[in-house]
């Protein structure tokens, strides 16, 4: 579903964060580039320590000491954020960008009731009376499907259940209208069925919003349910930039494909889990040549020298690797007996 | 806040320090009643005669005394010296219920402001970090290396002889600890999403700092406040009988002991015969100094994260 027809709202290019510790320079985010259009989700995913979460952080400049952006650029409706100084950036932040955390129970203030936290965003922008913004807030808990609104508003959070707290966490984020929404893992810290229900709910509000999301996450699951294009990483950087349906249906990087392969899966006879070989490479000393050669079955000597590009091999899928039509045959192998196992 | 309170009411070593407290300021209000002032200005003790060494209990007004207040034509409504007099003939009762006031005084001033200093600069450091916080916390560690009353007693010495020099001094010296516990507890509480999350919805740093972390974090720093009243008065209490504090004459517990200062021993022969001079002002001091800690330390017991459920 890429949708050339909308407008771009978020543009990435070529986005740079380091950190500067006392070891060394870390490239948390080296080089990233991708765009959101209007009402469009995108995911991000990858393993911990990849960099997604500092990218997010990066496009709305909340990142602390040690780390800095140092390149690149953020167009957000045509303006570079990172042009931006503070003061511009907390009146972009929570009206026209938003974000969601990874852990209801610690991103709720404890000592404010969730009416006042609802209503703090509104405050903050806009100059609005005290009982207009209450009834704002009764309305937004009604929107993500808190029952009896009007009492919630009025209990702290250790009041509510963890995915009461997500609710409330989003309604908080959507207090504005935002434009874009950055959430941060949200269903991580949830189980799985209130897991579903948030989804569910994050894709009709977003539909009614018309806003466009990043979501960023680990689980494969979640991002198959709501993300319209999905980009991998791996070590600071994009290695495969497509569609849902092509990420899963034909992974061109061995990343990916590894990925791919260590779901779980209810429709095959698996008696041991496919994992991805060694650890993800110490950000001090990333390897020369292609980040992810000493893990990859695919990797050859070219591989250990020269670093692939992102590049576009197939309609609007771009892959950073030098092999990515061995790992498409290995693919659909994988595919074929899948498919087996299921009329088996 | 309920919860607080309905501790502090329940507990028998709490109930004991609150007492004491309520007492110290019915003290302190009342003291127009209880020992009425002779003078315009009340916080002169009266001096029952010209004798230098101390007077036990019951001296009564001696006729140089009432001479003088007759010429002067002011009426003399109190004739007897119940807790003695101090060296002078100064009036220990009077000095010790006028000098509640200037307990309260001292103890409550100096640990706001020190606490204010304490708590601007230490949630500052914390909440910025880097080079900011490394600045103020060096600052902070070279205040705390140089000895707290030495420190203040070169400064009140400098300043001048008074009250108002001495609780300067104080709170110069004396607002690292608070700036240290909020500094502890802001890098604490900063790494919650909480902060991040209300940085993402772009409310500034000062109000992030005031309506978010100070809430969370104030209360440890309160707890040490109710302790440091107390020792706040001893100091000061310190200084005056070094006699670096309060003028002479001025009603001020330290003030009182420091009447004292020669005449602990007794004289030769008869062992602890001015022992009123030191007693009295003492007992006032350490019941004061006793009510706040009684009171801090439930307020820290209660603070307690481990304790918090059970409380």
């Amino acid at each position: 579903m890429v949708n050339d027809n909308k407008t771009k709202i978020l543009q990435v290019k070529d986005l740079k964060t380091y950190f500067f510790t006392e070891n060394g320079i870390v490239k948390a985010v080296d080089g990233v580039d991708f765009e959101i259009y209007q009402g469009e989700t995108l995911g991000l995913v990858g393993e911990s320590g990849c960099g997604k979460s500092v990218t997010a952080f990066s496009i709305v400049k909340l990142l602390d000491y040690p780390g800095k952006t140092v390149g690149g650029q953020v167009f957000f409706r045509g303006e570079d954020l990172l042009k931006k100084n503070e003061k511009q950036m907390r009146q972009i932040r929570g009206k026209e960008i938003s974000l969601i955390f990874q852990e209801p129970m610690t991103s709720l203030n404890p000592v404010f009731t969730i009416g006042f936290q609802i209503t703090e965003a509104l405050k903050v922008h806009y100059k609005i009376s005290k009982p207009k913004a209450q009834e704002k807030a009764v309305q937004l808990l009604k929107k993500v499907d808190i029952p009896i609104p009007e009492q919630r508003i009025n209990e702290y959070p250790h009041q509510l259940s963890g995915g009461m707290r997500q609710r409330a966490m989003i309604a908080m984020a959507l207090a504005c209208d935002p434009v874009l929404l950055i959430a941060d893992e949200p269903t991580t810290s949830l189980d799985v069925t209130i897991q579903a229900q948030i989804l569910e709910l994050m894709k009709t509000l977003l539909k009614e919003f018309n806003s466009s999301l990043i979501m960023i996450t680990h689980d494969l699951g979640v991002i198959a349910e709501i993300a319209d294009r999905i980009a991998v990483m791996y070590a600071g950087k994009i290695v495969e930039y497509t569609d849902t349906r092509s990420i899963f249906y034909n992974p061109l990087h061995p990343y990916t494909y590894g990925l791919l392969t260590s779901i779980p899966r209810l429709d095959m006879d698996i008696e041991k889990l496919d994992s991805i070989p060694g650890l993800v490479p110490d950000p001090l000393h990333f390897p020369e040549g292609c980040k992810f050669h000493p893990r990859c079955p695919f990797a050859t000597a070219k591989c250990r020298k020269e670093e692939p590009v992102l590049k576009e091999v197939e309609n609007k899928h771009l892959v950073r690797c030098w092999h990515f039509e061995k790992v498409k045959e290995e693919a659909k192998k994988i595919a074929f007996t899948g498919r087996l196992a299921v009329s088996e | 806040m309920n919860r607080i309170v309905k501790k502090l009411l329940s507990n028998t070593t709490s109930l004991i320090g609150l007492i004491l407290l309520f007492v110290f300021v019915i003290i302190a209000v009342f003291a127009p009643i209880i020992a009425p002032p002779l003078f315009s200005d009340p916080y002169q003790i009266p001096r029952m005669s010209w004798d230098t060494e101390p007077q036990p209990p019951g001296f009564p007004l001696s006729d140089d005394m009432i001479f003088i207040y007759e010429s002067m034509g002011e009426p003399i409504i109190r004739d007897k010296a119940i807790f003695g007099t101090a060296q002078g003939g100064y009036d220990i009762f009077y000095g010790l219920i006028w000098g509640t006031r200037t307990a309260f005084r001292i103890g409550i001033v100096t640990v706001v402001f020190s606490m204010l200093i304490g708590v601007i600069l230490g949630s500052i450091a914390a909440y910025f970090g880097g080079w900011l916080d490394e600045l103020l916390m060096r600052i902070t560690d070279i205040f705390l290396s140089i000895p707290f009353l030495v420190a203040a007693m070169v400064l009140t010495t400098i300043l001048g002889r008074g009250l108002d020099k001495v609780m300067i001094a104080l709170v110069f010296f004396g607002w690292m600890g608070y700036a240290r516990v909020i500094r502890g507890s802001i890098l604490c509480a900063k790494e919650d999403v909480y902060v991040m999350a209300a940085r993402a919805l772009g409310v500034k740093d000062y109000s992030i700092i005031v309506r978010h972390l100070l809430p969370n974090t104030i209360f440890p720093v309160m707890v040490q406040a109710s302790m440091n009243i107390g020792s706040m008065v001893i100091t000061a209490a310190a200084l005056s009988f070094l006699g670096v504090g309060a003028p002479l004459g001025y009603a001020d517990w330290g003030q009182m002991v420091s009447f004292a200062r020669n005449w602990i021993i007794g004289s030769p022969g008869h062992a602890g015969e001015y022992w009123y001079a030191v007693f009295f002002p003492a007992v006032f001091i350490v019941l004061f100094v006793l009510s706040w800690n009684l009171v801090g330390d439930t307020l820290r017991d209660i603070m307690d994260p481990r304790l918090r459920g059970e409380l």
